[in-house]
């Protein structure tokens, strides 16, 4: 079938679209930064370890059961207030949260048991409110920041949508098309991170980042809409490269999250060196050390099943397609390398002395390899993958 | 020891006997859990000392990430250099331009990194290190399966996740009304004994099972491959349309058996190519580039039966008698009619060539026509499918045969056939040889060469289409398959169930029963344990007719 140049300039429009209000979105971001409502959150990581070191010490002193990093459970990613560390009942609920039972269901006991005393008082937990609630209570410019973002969010998913109606295939076929549909599961997944964990103060590194990706993207590899080489006409297509499209999305929201975490941590370390001034504005309104840490592990743990689907669906293509379901070729070798590095990550999290900063970089190593396979390997190391269609 | 484990160790915490990552990293071969004294220093006495000493070492989680490491930067070399396995021609165009590196890379092993000694020494001390993990892990979780939940802390309120409230039900009632929402959801009970009045609840042990599902499905891929190994093997048959071959092995163009195969051991198949159609894109950007293969082959799957038609495509293999026949390459294969000196017809075939780098299919081959009088004759032959002249130079445009030629530099001499060494039926020695046209000659389908001196003549009478196919058989295939998909699972249930405890006590007290419950989930990887805990909470209050704000009795607390 012919390529339907109408609706590849349809996708191409979108796409600008989805740029601009992109941009548009970290602007707002930003502006929640500079301008947004303060939040409490002064030394809540500091507060919130010296809590849960407290209540380690308590466990262990009852012989009760629980492993340290466990003891601050519950909604990460969201800055608490000091008052936790009385009310630890409360642990994880975020800042800006509503504190009544936004949620009809919950029962009635809810809030009434707030009365309790901070070492008794442990009410019965609340039913924390729904993400949009949340977003409601953060400000105008989360609100803008948002809303722009799922502006954008639909405009780029209609680009997506519509260069596959455009080629009568999955809209990933080649590099620029990959990175274009990469950028949008990015996205897509970050607004729900945002919905659930009430990360909207990473919004303006995830959505800039994005930014960057798909200007570069469109300036640099812009490919015109066309059809594949026989090699790619197979449903695996669909499956393998769908699989590496999500894995990679949600990978590089979480080598953002890393990129982030190592920055606030090493900002943390320089203050009581005397290297850095206290009380950096950005720094005060992420969220804490531990929550980032977790955010970027659930993030993830959420790609890496993904990702080792589409290795294994590419295996089952290459046994297809060339004859033998892994032959070492250089993308397989790195798509591998990756998937060894992201273990490591996560194998090195449960292994003390390579927590925090050390498996934060084994996890932006493993993004960098990803990285390295997509715009080296694809592109200037022959083998069987050279489907990249760049210059 | 710097395992998390040790700092379980150190807390007195024993929710699980094994300490395993308290992040739960799902993927983690969390390690033995005796390992308590891993980086203590070695013992001082005897060899058995020594030997568990080792062990501990290497079934530690901080090897395990070490060898991690070691196998993905060992794989790296892998995919810069070329490979034996995977591209021969580039390993020896390594060496003539790398003449003095290349030996000692080869010496390291690096242009066969998959299959070196170094490579499988990180895989096996990983898989034995994963092993001295997992299979402890097994038995422990085994045991836990059998025995019941531990007792109920005493005090609830200091487990990560604790609520209390008050209630009119008397304690007893107050805990059977719990256990009965507890087992609704799925626990795991312990009762407490007569005079107590508590109830222990757990949940989850599918991440655990999960957790080891993954790491022994990767212990059976590794398996499956070696099975590969051993019993497979892989053949390559160049295959012009109109020809028929028989798969035996002497048949074969190339044959890598598995260590343990034979010649005897080839399914008896034969297959005819009927007709090979390739379509190329005619406009665009991308003119030239294929977009539809299609060989029309006939087989019969042995002897005797009736032959069935198939066609073979990229990504759409024959299974014929436990191998796969794949469509791997094509090209043409000019037709020559050769006579020599007596006027008789001495050469009369399809001859494959082999397409070049260059694009379109411009091909390279040679016709050797040893019977030929009085001399042997060779020609040196360039095909090109769609010839244009540009400055005198021929090159194809496109790569389909819209305008075909040939073009040829004929010698005559000795082919050096009988000398003993093998030769390649792509290339022509010239060195017995004698060159007998000036320049290259061209011809067009149809059109014939007279050769000088009466030797004979060349007619380039046609042309047809080859394909390569690839015959392969792999017993460890489905079994890689099953444990990939074994493995994903495991993973998907060690991230997504969570192990969790959730304890109850009631205590008679000055007004009404005071219910605690606590909470607590050692690993928690996809997180949302305090919402379930929040809900249950809530689900156990309204079972207890929650009164009022909870009153916590004074005592012990």
């Amino acid at each position: 079938m012919s390529v339907n140049l109408g609706l590849g300039q349809v996708s191409n429009d979108f796409l600008i679209a989805a740029l601009v209000v992109y941009s548009l979105s970290v602007l707002a971001f930003a502006g929640d930064f500079a301008f947004g409502r303060p939040r409490r959150a002064a030394s809540a990581a500091g507060a919130q370890r010296a809590a849960s070191e407290a209540r380690v010490a308590q466990l262990a002193a009852v012989g009760a059961a629980v492993a340290g990093a466990q003891t601050v459970a519950g909604a990460p990613a969201a800055a608490k207030p000091p008052a936790d560390v009385t009310a630890p009942g409360e642990a994880g609920r975020p800042a800006d949260a509503v504190p009544a039972g936004a949620d009809p269901a919950a029962p009635p006991a809810t809030g009434e048991t707030r009365a309790a005393g901070p070492e008794q008082g442990r009410p019965l937990p609340e039913v924390v409110p729904s993400g949009f609630g949340a977003v409601r209570q953060a400000g105008a410019w989360v609100q803008a920041a948002l809303a722009l973002s799922v502006l954008g969010v639909s405009a780029h998913t209609v680009a997506v949508v519509t260069r596959g109606l455009a080629v009568h295939r999955a809209p990933w076929g080649n590099m620029y098309e990959f990175v274009t549909a990469l950028t949008c599961v990015a996205t897509i997944f970050f607004v729900g991170v945002i919905l659930r964990y009430r990360a909207w103060a990473l919004g303006v590194f995830v959505m800039g980042s994005v930014v960057v990706a798909l200007g570069l993207t469109e300036t640099l590899i812009y490919t015109a809409a066309g059809p594949l080489v026989p090699a790619l006409q197979s449903y695996w297509l669909d499956i393998h490269v769908a699989a590496m499209t999500l894995a990679t999305g949600i990978f590089f929201v979480a080598a953002v999250f890393g990129v982030v975490y190592l920055v606030a941590g090493r900002y943390g370390k320089r203050v009581p060196a005397g290297k850095a001034a206290p009380g950096n504005g950005i720094v005060l309104r992420l969220p804490g050390a531990e929550q980032l840490d977790r955010l970027t592990y659930r993030t993830v743990v959420f790609g890496f099943p993904v990702w080792t689907f589409g290795v294994i669906a590419g295996a089952i293509w290459a046994d297809q397609a060339w004859g033998r379901y892994w032959g070492w070729d250089p993308v397989e070798t790195w798509a591998f390398i990756t998937w060894v590095l992201y273990a490591c990550f996560l194998h090195a999290r449960a292994t003390a002395g390579w927590r925090g900063r050390r498996a934060h970089l084994i996890q932006l190593l493993g993004f960098a390899s990803l990285i390295f396979n997509v715009l080296v390997v694809q592109v200037f190391v022959t083998g069987m993958h050279s489907y990249a269609g760049v210059g | 020891m710097t395992d998390v484990r040790a700092e379980e160790a150190a807390a007195g915490l024993d929710i699980v006997p094994s300490g395993a990552g308290s992040g739960g990293a799902g993927a983690g071969s969390d390690g033995a859990g005796s390992d308590g004294t891993g980086k203590s220093a070695p013992p001082s006495f005897g060899i058995s000392g020594w030997l568990t000493w080792g062990w501990r070492q290497l079934t530690s989680m901080r090897t395990a990430l070490v060898l991690l490491f070691l196998l993905a930067l060992g794989s790296v070399p892998g995919s810069m250099l070329p490979q034996e396995g995977a591209d021969p021609a580039g390993v020896q165009q390594y060496f003539t331009s790398h003449p003095a590196l290349a030996p000692l890379l080869n010496h390291l092993g690096l242009f066969n990194v998959f299959a070196a000694p170094w490579f499988a020494a990180i895989y096996l001390l990983l898989f034995t290190s994963l092993v001295g993990c997992v299979v402890p892990r097994t038995f422990r979780l085994a045991g836990s399966a059998r025995s019941l939940p531990p007792r109920a802390p005493r005090f609830l309120s200091r487990l990560p996740h604790s609520a209390g409230y008050s209630t009119a039900l008397p304690p007893d009632e107050a805990i059977e009304a719990a256990a009965g929402v507890l087992a609704r959801r799925g626990f795991r009970l312990r009762r407490a004994p007569a005079a107590e009045t508590w109830v222990s609840a757990e949940r989850g042990y599918l991440r655990e099972a999960g957790n080891l599902l993954f790491h022994l499905a990767l212990l059976g891929v590794l398996v499956s491959i070696a099975l590969g190994g051993l019993f497979g093997y892989k053949a390559d048959k160049l295959l012009v349309a109109g020809q028929t071959f028989a798969d035996t092995r002497s048949a074969l163009d190339e044959f890598h058996p598995g260590r343990l195969v034979g010649g005897g051991d080839l399914p008896p198949f034969t297959i005819t190519l009927n007709q090979f159609a390739a379509s190329y894109l005619e406009s665009g950007p991308d003119r030239g580039q294929p977009s539809f293969f299609d060989a029309r082959i006939s087989y019969t799957a042995s002897p005797g039966d009736p032959a069935r038609s198939y066609d073979l495509e990229i990504n759409r293999p024959l299974s014929v008698d436990s191998t796969k026949v794949y469509l791997i390459g094509h090209g043409y294969a000019p037709v020559f009619r050769v006579t020599d000196a007596r006027g008789q017809v001495v050469y009369n075939a399809a001859t494959p060539f082999i397409p070049g780098s260059t694009g379109n299919f411009l091909s390279e081959g040679v016709v050797k026509v040893p019977g030929a009088q009085p001399q042997q004759l060779g020609f040196l032959c360039v095909f090109v499918p769609t010839a244009v002249d540009v400055g005198g130079t021929l090159e194809s445009v496109f790569p389909a045969a819209g305008n075909p030629a040939v073009s040829l530099i004929a010698y005559a001499g000795d082919l050096g056939m009988n000398s003993g060494v093998p030769q390649s039926v792509y290339q022509l020695d010239t060195a017995g040889m004698r060159r007998l046209t000036t320049g290259t000659e061209l011809l067009q389908p149809g059109q014939t060469l007279r050769l000088p001196g009466g030797r004979g003549t060349i007619a380039f009478t046609g042309y047809r289409q080859w394909v390569s196919l690839q015959i392969t058989h792999d017993p460890g295939q489905l079994p890689a398959l099953a444990c990939g998909i074994a493995a994903l699972a495991g993973l998907l249930l060690s991230f997504m169930v969570r192990r969790r405890r959730v304890f109850v006590r009631a205590r008679a007290g000055e007004r009404g029963t005071t219910v605690q419950v606590g909470g607590l989930a050692r690993t928690d990887a996809s997180g949302g344990f305090e919402d379930e805990f929040a809900s249950l909470a809530n689900e156990l209050a309204a079972a207890h007719h929650s009164t009022g704000p909870a009153r916590q009795s004074e005592t012990g607390e």
